[in-house]
C-alpha cells in the first residue's frame, strides 16, 4: 500500500499533470469566486479540455477545480456577501457581517484555513474508501437519509433569529419554493403551471443568487461608494491563525460532519454546512453574535462544505452513485477515459485511487495559500464604486443562472427570486431559512416515503436513525439545562444587551413591510388551494411548509397591521432610494425578452456606468466595451448562446 | 442459442451492399460534411449516461463521416429531457449539422401524450441507435434462481424505482405481464440509488442497464449477493421484442420467460404495452434523431458511416468495455419498428394511461 502511495505520488509528479492540476485550480478559483457559478460550472467548463489531456492529467485538472471552489467562494461570500455557492450561505452572513466591521481578513483567513482542513479530510477519509468509507455507505439507509435531512432543518431553525414568526413563516416558504416540480412519491407536478421549465423544480444555484446576490447587488449600486465603510485592512493574517488554532476542534468536527454529508445523496454539502454551522452554534457558549459576524460560524461551515465536495467521491467511485452534480460530471469523465467505477476499480488499480487522494490533498493545500495571496488584490476592489463592479457581476449572474437550461425561465426565474430577496432583505427577514427549506424539502419528502413504503413505521427503531435522532434531541436538551441554570444564577444580571444599532436592526419601511406580508399571504393561500388538488402522496410535504406558513403569514399580515396603527407610517429611505435600481435591473430583464441579451446588455452598461456610477462618456465606452466582450467571451468560453430576443434575433458574429 | 443468426448475417450483407451502392455513387457523400461542425444535442446534463455515450462515439463519427466533421456534444438539460427536445424541434434546421441525441425518458412523455411535449419525435428521423440493454436481478434471499421462481418467493419482493412514466416503464410492464406480485417502491433519485438500497438489502428485485450492470453488478453476482434472472430482450427480425440481449446471450428475454411460465407466445394489449415501451427503452435505448425533412441523402450518409463503425476494430474493442459491446443500428434496422412503437394504437396508449394513473398515481 506504501508503495501504491508512493507510486501514485510519482505519477501525479509528472509536469503535465501538475500544470493539469494547477489549471484546474486555477478555474476552480475564478468560477468559485464568480456569484452564482460555481462548481458545476467550472467542472462543465474544464470537461472539453480534458479530453486532449491523458487521462490521470485530464482527471488531475478536474480534482483541482472541486478541491478549490469551496475555499475560493469564501472571498465572494465574505466580500459580498453573496454565497458563491450554496453551500456556502452561512459563510455570507457571518462573513459578511465581520467585512462590515472591517474584520474581513479574519473572516477570509480563517474561512481558507478551516476549508483546507475540510479538504485534507476528505482527501483522508478517500483514502480509506474500502475499509471504511464503503461499509459507512453502505450503513446508511433510507431512514438514516431522512434522518440527516431532519437534523439539517432543525438545526437550520435553530438559527432562525429572533423575530421566530419571519424566521419559520421564512422557512416555509422555503419550502414551498422546494416542492415545485414533480413530486417523488406520486408523479404529480406541482405548481409548474404548465411551464415545462418548471417540472425540475427550480435550480438550486438560481434560487441562491436570486434570494441573496441579486438584492446585494441592487443595495450596493444604490448606496454608491464601495463594498466596506471603511478600508480593509488585508494581509495582516495572525489574528485569523490564532483564531484558527482556538476553533480547530470545532474545525474538525464540522470537517467529520462534512464527510458524512458527502455519503448522503442529493442532501450533500447544502445540509451538512448548515449542520455544522448549527453545530458551531449550539457548540459555542455566547450565541448573541450568531447572525452580527461570529467567526465560529465561517469556521464550522467552510471546514464542513469542502469536506463534502471531497468526501462527495466515496460513492462516486465505489458505487458510481455522486453525492452532488461536480462528482456527477466527475464520474462521467471516469468512464469516458475507461475507468468504471466500482469496487473493483478501486481495489485494482490503487494507483489511480491515491492519485486522486494526492490531487485533493495537494490542490486543498495550495488552493488555500493561492487564496491568500490573491486577497490583498481583491480586497482593494471593495474600495471602488460598487456601480463598477456591478455591471460584470450582474452579467456573470446572468450567464451563471442561464447555463441552468439555456432557456428564457432562467432569467425570469432569477429575477423573481430577485425580487422576493429583495423585498426580504429591505423588510428585515432572514433569507437563510429559506434556502435551507428550499435545499431539504425535496430529500426530505424522498427519504420519508421510500423509508415508510419499504419499512413501514419499524424504521424508527433502527439504531441509525436513534444516533442520529440523538444529535436533535441531546443538545436540545443540554440547552434546556444551560437555559435553566442560567436564569435561577442571574435573573436580575441581564445587563447591556442592547448592541449598537446597525443599519440591520433600524425600523422598516412600513410600506414593504406590509407589500411583503401581502404576498406572503397571497402566496401561501394560493398555494393551498393549489394544494387541495393532488394526490396524498404528493400532498404530505408541501402542507408541512404551506398550512404552518398560510397561518404564520396571516399573523404576520394582521400584526403589520396593527403595527401601522399603532406607530404611524415609517419610511425608510434606503429602500427608497433602491427602488430606480430595481426597476432598473427588471427593465433589463424585460429588454433581454424583447430583443435579446446582445441588444440589452450595451443598455444596461450605459445606465449603469453613466447614470449610476457617473463615470465620463470616454471612460465609460472604453470600459463598457471591455466588459460587453468580456460577457459575449464568457457565453462562447460556456459554449452556450447568450438569450434571443423575441422581437428582434440578432445574429451572433460567429 | 443464437436462432436467427442466418437472418443477421443476410442482414448485414445487405448493409454492406447498399454501403457499397451509396460508396459507388459519390454524388454528394465524399466530403459533404467537410468542415462543418455537427452539433449534438444532448438533453441531460454533463455526466450523465447518454453524455459518456454521447462522448464515447463523438471520435468515431469524426473519424468515418465522410469530410471529418468536428463533433460538438452540447447538454441542454432540463424537464427531465423535454426541454431538450422542444429546444430541438424548434431550432434545428433538416441540414444533418443538428441532432438530437437521446433516451426513452424523451419518448415516453411522447408516447403518453403529455402537454409539455412541443416535439413530434415519430416525425423525426432516426440515423442510428445504440441499444441499451437491461438485466433485472434478484436478491438470493428470495432464494429465486429462475424466471420460474418470480411466482413463488420466500419473501415478498420489494423493487425501488425512479417513477413509473420513467425508464422504470417497461420494467413494471413487464411484471405486469408476468402477473408478478411485486411491491413497487418508487421515488429514487436515479438507478445508482437504487441500486444501493438493493445492496444495503432494502430491496430484493431490481434491474441495471448494461454499462452500469457490468460495472456494478457482475461483481455481485461473482460473489453471490445477486442473481441475474432475465433481460428486457432485442428486437428480431421480424420487429418483435422476443430475442435475446446480444449482450446477455446466457438470460432469457421476457418474451421467454412468458413463453416457459404460459405455455404460449404473449399477445394482447399488455404485451404490446410492453412491447412498445420495452423496444425504445432498450433496443433503441439510445438513439440519434435528425429533424423532420432531412433529405434521404444525409441518411445515406450516416447508414455507411454506422456500418463503417461497426466493423472498426478500435470501436469493437472499445465498445465492450463502454457500452456493453453492442453494434450500432443504422437507420435501416431503426426507423421502421421505432416509428410503430412511437405510435402506438390508441388502445394501447389508452392501457399505458390508465394504468399509470390508476396503479402508478401518475397525473396524466
Amino acid at each position: 500500500m506504501l508503495e501504491n502511495i508512493t507510486t501514485a505520488l510519482s505519477i501525479l509528479f509528472e509536469p503535465m499533470r501538475l500544470l493539469a492540476l494547477f489549471a484546474g485550480m486555477l478555474a476552480g478559483m475564478v468560477f468559485g469566486m464568480l456569484p452564482g457559478l460555481g462548481g458545476v460550472a467550472a467542472v462543465s467548463i474544464l470537461l472539453p479540455f480534458i479530453y486532449l489531456m491523458d487521462s490521470y492529467a485530464g482527471l488531475a485538472m478536474l480534482l483541482g477545480a472541486i478541491s478549490v471552489i469551496y475555499t475560493a467562494d469564501t472571498i465572494t461570500s465574505v466580500l459580498l456577501g453573496a454565497p458563491g455557492s450554496p453551500a456556502s450561505a452561512p459563510t455570507a452572513i457571518e462573513g459578511h457581517a465581520l467585512a462590515k466591521q472591517g474584520k474581513a481578513s479574519l473572516a477570509l483567513g480563517v474561512g481558507f484555513l478551516a476549508s483546507m482542513i475540510g479538504g485534507l479530510f476528505g482527501a483522508l477519509i478517500l483514502s480509506v474508501a474500502i475499509p471504511i468509507a464503503g461499509p459507512l455507505v453502505l450503513a446508511l439507509g433510507t431512514p438514516e437519509l431522512f434522518m440527516f435531512a431532519l437534523v439539517g432543518l432543525c438545526f437550520a431553525a435553530s438559527m432562525v433569529g429572533k423575530d421566530i414568526a419571519v424566521g419559520l413563516a421564512a422557512a416555509c416558504f422555503g419550502i414551498l419554493l422546494g416542492v415545485v416540480g414533480a413530486a417523488p412519491a406520486a408523479a404529480n407536478y406541482r405548481f409548474i403551471f404548465g411551464q415545462p421549465y418548471l417540472m425540475d423544480g427550480l435550480p438550486l444555484p438560481i434560487v441562491a443568487l436570486g434570494l441573496f446576490a441579486v438584492a446585494e447587488l441592487i443595495g450596493m449600486v444604490a448606496s454608491g461608494g464601495g463594498i466596506a465603510g471603511k478600508p480593509m485592512a488585508m494581509g495582516k493574517w495572525g489574528e485569523s491563525f490564532r483564531e484558527f488554532w482556538r476553533s480547530r476542534w470545532l474545525i474538525v468536527r464540522a470537517s467529520i460532519i462534512g464527510i458524512f454529508g458527502g455519503f448522503v445523496p442529493a442532501v450533500g454539502a447544502s445540509a451538512s454546512t448548515w449542520i455544522a454551522y448549527g453545530h458551531a452554534m449550539s457548540s459555542t457558549k455566547d450565541k448573541r453574535r450568531f447572525g452580527k459576524g461570529e467567526i465560529r460560524g465561517v469556521a464550522g461551515a467552510e471546514g464542513a462544505n469542502n469536506a463534502t465536495v471531497i468526501s462527495d467521491l466515496v460513492p462516486t467511485m465505489l458505487f458510481s452513485v455522486p453525492g452532488g452534480p461536480a462528482a456527477a460530471i466527475f464520474l462521467g469523465a471516469l468512464f469516458s477515459f475507461g475507468f468504471y467505477p466500482g469496487p473493483r476499480m478501486v481495489s485494482e488499480t490503487p494507483d489511480l485511487m491515491y492519485m486522486i487522494v494526492w490531487s485533493v490533498a495537494l490542490a486543498s493545500v495550495m488552493g488555500a495559500a493561492l487564496c491568500f495571496a490573491v486577497t490583498p488584490y481583491l480586497a482593494r476592489l471593495t474600495r471602488i464604486n460598487f456601480a463598477l463592479i456591478a455591471a460584470p457581476l450582474l452579467l456573470i449572474m446572468v450567464a451563471g443562472a442561464y447555463q441552468g437550461t439555456q432557456t428564457f425561465g432562467d432569467i425570469l426565474a432569477l429575477l423573481v427570486l430577485g425580487v422576493i430577496g429583495w423585498l426580504m432583505k429591505n423588510a428585515g427577514w432572514p433569507r437563510a431559512p429559506v434556502l435551507v427549506g428550499f435545499v431539504l424539502a425535496t430529500p426530505m419528502e424522498q427519504y420519508f416515503w421510500l423509508t415508510t413504503q419499504i419499512h413501514g413505521f419499524a424504521w424508527l427503531t433502527r439504531p441509525g436513525v436513534l444516533i442520529i435522532a440523538s444529535l436533535i434531541v441531546v443538545p436540545m436538551l443540554l440547552n434546556l439545562v444551560r437555559r435553566w441554570r442560567a436564569s435561577k444564577a442571574s435573573a436580575a444580571a441581564n445587563p447591556a444587551d442592547t448592541q449598537p444599532a446597525s443599519d440591520d436592526d433600524a425600523p422598516r419601511d412600513s410600506t414593504i413591510l406590509l407589500l411583503a406580508s401581502a404576498l406572503l399571504l397571497i402566496a401561501f393561500a394560493y398555494a393551498c388551494y393549489e394544494m387541495m388538488g393532488f394526490r396524498s402522496n404528493a400532498r404530505l410535504m408541501p402542507a408541512v411548509g404551506i398550512v404552518p406558513g398560510l397561518l404564520l403569514s396571516a399573523y404576520i399580515f394582521g400584526r403589520q397591521l396593527y403595527r401601522l396603527r399603532q406607530r404611524g407610517q415609517i419610511v425608510h429611505l434606503g429602500s427608497r432610494q433602491e427602488l430606480p435600481v430595481l426597476a432598473g435591473i427588471l427593465a433589463y430583464g424585460v429588454a433581454m425578452w424583447l430583443i435579446g441579451f446582445s441588444l440589452a446588455t450595451p443598455l444596461l452598461l450605459a445606465w449603469l456606468l453613466l447614470r449610476c456610477a457617473r463615470m465620463r462618456l470616454a471612460s465609460a465606452v472604453i470600459y463598457g466595451v471591455i466588459v460587453y466582450a468580456t460577457a459575449q467571451g464568457m457565453f462562447a468560453l460556456m459554449r452556450l448562446t447568450p438569450p434571443v430576443g423575441s422581437w428582434i434575433n440578432l445574429p451572433m458574429p460567429w | 442459442m443464437f436462432t436467427n443468426t442466418p437472418t443477421l448475417k443476410t442482414l448485414s450483407a445487405a448493409v454492406l451492399v447498399t454501403a457499397g451502392s451509396i460508396a459507388a455513387s459519390p454524388a454528394i457523400a465524399d466530403d459533404f460534411y467537410e468542415g462543418k461542425t455537427i452539433e449534438m444535442v444532448v438533453p441531460f446534463g454533463e455526466g450523465g449516461a447518454t453524455y459518456v455515450a454521447a462522448q464515447f462515439l463523438r471520435p468515431f463519427l469524426e473519424k468515418h463521416l465522410p469530410g471529418n466533421p468536428r463533433v460538438d456534444v452540447q447538454t441542454r438539460p432540463g424537464g427531465g429531457s423535454i426541454l431538450g427536445a422542444n429546444w430541438f424541434e424548434q431550432n434545428a434546421e433538416p441540414d444533418g449539422e443538428t441532432i438530437l441525441f437521446t433516451t426513452s425518458s424523451t419518448s415516453n412523455p411522447y408516447v403518453l401524450d403529455m402537454e409539455e411535449v412541443e416535439y413530434d419525435l415519430a416525425a423525426m428521423r432516426p440515423a442510428y441507435s445504440l441499444p441499451f440493454g437491461a438485466v433485472i436481478y434478484v436478491s438470493p434471499n428470495t432464494g429465486i434462481d429462475s424466471p420460474a421462481g418470480l411466482l413463488e418467493p420466500d419473501m415478498p419482493l420489494i423493487y425501488g424505482g425512479i417513477a413509473a412514466a420513467a425508464s422504470d416503464l417497461p420494467t413494471l410492464l413487464a411484471f405486469e405481464l408476468l402477473d408478478l406480485d411485486i411491491q413497487t417502491v418508487l421515488g429514487f433519485d436515479g438507478r445508482g440509488p437504487a441500486r444501493l438500497a438493493f445492496e444495503r438489502g432494502e430491496t430484493n428485485i431490481d434491474f441495471q442497464f448494461t454499462p452500469a450492470y457490468m460495472s456494478q453488478v457482475v461483481d455481485m453476482v461473482e460473489a453471490g449477493t445477486a442473481v441475474p434472472i432475465m433481460t428486457g430482450g432485442s428486437v428480431g427480425e421480424d420487429g418483435v421484442l422476443s430475442q435475446r440481449d446480444t449482450a446477455f446471450p446466457d438470460y432469457p428475454s421476457v418474451y421467454e420467460v412468458y413463453e416457459e411460465l404460459n405455455g404460449e407466445a404473449p399477445s394482447g394489449v399488455e404485451w404490446d404495452a410492453f412491447q412498445s415501451t420495452g423496444a425504445v427503452t432498450f433496443n433503441y435505448g439510445l438513439t440519434a434523431y435528425l429533424p423532420e425533412g432531412t433529405p434521404d441523402e444525409i441518411l445515406e450518409i450516416f447508414e455507411a458511416t454506422i456500418a463503417a463503425i461497426n466493423e472498426d476494430p478500435e470501436y469493437q474493442q472499445q465498445s465492450q468495455d463502454a457500452v456493453g459491446g453492442y453494434s450500432l443500428l443504422p437507420a435501416s434496422e431503426v426507423t421502421e419498428s421505432l416509428s410503430e412503437a412511437l405510435q402506438p394504437s390508441d388502445e394501447v396508449r389508452e392501457h399505458l394511461r390508465t394504468l399509470l394513473s390508476e396503479e402508478y398515481d401518475v397525473d396524466l
